[in-house]
């Protein structure tokens, strides 16, 4: 069955940095795919749960409590290879 | 001095035993007291004085713990700074406690932030901060990679009644206000807390608080008393429960204590399931209320866990402890207890007259109590009371401003504040230092900060009055309240009213504007 939320992966990667500026960090100026959002402080507890709720929303997925870690979470980049291992994701 | 705590001579401490680990770095005692009499011996090179004040500015770790036992160890006087506070609140903290000398690792525009509103003469760096602007290029800085080569100072002696550290917290104006411990104190809490606890050398605390929370002196001081290891949960990893719950499992923590909010991110989001968090003999929350169908999920998730309630502002540390024998009763709160050990407990009512079983204001006496307020004899002399209570020995008491009564156990039961103090996450949030930074949100004419449960959390929710035609966004008020404010005091919600309710004398009625808000978000 094809998934109708499937979408580009830069296309994600744009809304998702998007969503995280205005509405998770709003003070903290510009983020790139590989500006590291937890070590610096930019997103914190309730970020973190904002952010994966945004990403079941937008891609209709559920995400496995053992699958919110840091290693998933660290950066954009990261967010977006964790949706792409999900097969929410296409290539562009 | 709490510097005697890291004797290696002592009985309970065994030199290659663990000291610190924050799930990347271990050190032994051996190598947690060289690091931490190096950094000594920057700071004394720097001229830092017995009394001085030298803030820590650092996200929790191996380092942060060093950085502690390092200005103790010099004589000074430690002031923890939020690392994730904004700059303008951190600045305020520093130019308060006249702080000159900082260790920080703050990133290179939050650092520039601070020295342009604070003098300071040295800091020591763990970030890499390059060249400094203007005026701020006469600050001497010391590059904590480049510690290791320096000699181990010993202790700097100093009487035990000297301060020992300061915690901030917000004021009624949104002016901090500096909490000040002796060393005497804070050992006394260590000393009651390792028995209270039954600590051993070899239990593993886990250290979730951030310094500037007083519950972080638990494992800053109560672990070297015994000898026995802390676990520093990284700020990073604590946003994850599943984090969480796997470092705790590898780590084998045995004593537990923080705010129930990371409790109940770890009962719900924490993998308990694929986890073993079996070592955990000791969960110790406080902070704030429980809520008791999900402190009964905790308690289910780890059968083998004593749990307590603990209560006690940061001016007195601990001071009354209650122990869950079996899962609460979902409807009933749960009781704060009683005193624990050298402490002394009265209620009194508005009149100040002794109210044996309430309700009636805290007041507390303990040989854990703050020595004054940092440069405030006004409210230190509005908080601290000398007076004799016939069912009392003690006669030095802290007003805590809260309200409680016994229940028919005799136990203690939590009732709120007698003023517009709330805690959102454990940290004390001033409602009318709130309301001060609303009105100053453009299109803003008059505003209340309501706090309110949303999703069993209390959450805080803007409540403004707006220009005619003035639009204004949640976004424009978290602004606002983050520039100034810790986090937790920024609202989540916002509710735009024609009017805000007003009590006979003119002031907000604030309970009024709550059921205002609660009607305008339900409609």
């Amino acid at each position: 069955m094809e998934n109708e939320t499937v979408r580009p992966a830069d296309e994600f990667a744009t809304q998702l940095t998007a969503f995280i500026v205005a509405d998770v960090a709003p003070n903290e100026g510009e983020i790139n795919g590989d500006t590291d959002l937890l070590l610096t402080g930019l997103v914190d507890s309730l970020g973190v749960v904002m952010i994966s709720d945004w990403i079941e929303n937008e891609l209709s997925i559920v995400i496995d409590p053992v699958d919110v870690v840091l290693e998933n979470f660290q950066t954009v980049d990261s967010m977006v290879t964790y949706a792409r291992s999900r097969g929410a994701l296409t290539e562009s | 001095m709490l510097s005697d705590l890291l004797d290696l001579s002592r009985n309970e401490i065994t030199a290659s035993a663990p000291a610190v680990s924050d799930g990347t770095d271990t050190l032994t005692y051996a190598a947690f007291v060289e690091a931490v009499g190096r950094l000594t011996s920057a700071l004394i090179e720097l001229d830092v004085a017995p009394g001085d004040r030298v803030g820590v500015h650092l996200q929790k770790g191996v380092a942060s713990f060093v950085a502690v036992h390092a200005v103790l160890r010099s004589g000074a006087v430690m002031v923890p700074i939020d690392p994730f506070a904004p700059p303008e609140h951190a600045s305020s903290v520093l130019s308060d406690a006249g702080v000159e000398v900082l260790i920080t690792d703050a990133r290179q525009h939050v650092f520039d932030q601070l020295v342009e509103s604070v003098t300071l003469r040295a800091a020591v760096v763990r970030s890499s901060i390059n060249a400094l602007p203007g005026a701020a290029s006469s600050i001497a800085i010391v590059d904590w990679d480049a510690l290791a080569s320096r000699a181990v100072a010993d202790p700097v002696v100093i009487d035990a009644d000297s301060p020992a550290y300061i915690i901030y917290t917000s004021g009624s104006t949104g002016q901090p206000k500096g909490i000040v411990h002796s060393h005497r104190s804070a050992l006394a809490y260590a000393r009651l807390a390792a028995a209270a606890y039954e600590l051993r050398a070899d239990d593993r605390l886990a250290n979730i608080a951030s310094l500037h929370f007083d519950q972080s002196t638990f494992e800053l001081y109560a672990a070297p008393y015994v000898g026995c290891s802390v676990t520093v949960v990284p700020d990073a990893i604590l946003r994850f429960p599943a984090n969480v719950s796997e470092l705790v499992e590898r780590e084998q923590v045995t004593v537990w204590y923080s705010v129930p909010y990371v409790l109940r991110q770890l009962t719900g989001r924490g993998a308990l399931d694929t986890r073993d968090l079996t070592s955990i003999r000791w969960v110790l929350y406080g902070g704030e209320s429980y809520p008791p169908d999900e402190l009964a999920d905790l308690m289910t998730a780890l059968p083998g866990a004593s749990v307590s309630n603990i209560y006690g502002p940061a001016e007195v540390n601990q001071c009354t402890r209650f122990d869950l024998t079996e899962p609460p009763a979902p409807d009933a709160p749960i009781p704060i207890g009683r005193a624990w050990a050298e402490t002394e407990i009265v209620m009194v009512d508005e009149a100040g007259n002794e109210t044996p079983s309430g309700p009636g204001e805290l007041l507390v006496s303990t040989s854990t109590m703050m020595d004054r307020y940092w440069n405030r004899p006004d409210l230190t002399a509005a908080s601290i009371i000398d007076r004799k209570f016939p069912s009392r020995s003690r006669t030095r008491w802290y007003r805590t401003g809260d309200l409680a009564e016994a229940n028919d156990d005799g136990d203690l039961v939590f009732l709120g504040r007698v003023d517009n103090q709330v805690k959102i996450r454990g940290q004390r949030v001033e409602l009318e230092a709130l309301d001060l930074t609303l009105r100053q949100v453009d299109g803003v004419i008059e505003a209340a900060m309501v706090a309110d449960l949303i999703d069993g959390d209390l959450s805080l929710v803007a409540v403004v009055e707006t220009d005619r035609g003035a639009v204004v966004t949640l976004r424009d008020v978290q602004r606002a309240v983050a520039a100034r404010h810790p986090r937790a005091a920024v609202p989540i919600d916002l509710v735009v009213v024609a009017s805000l309710v007003q009590t006979a004398t003119g002031k907000i009625d604030r309970n009024a504007v709550l059921s205002q808000a609660r009607r305008a978000s339900s409609g």
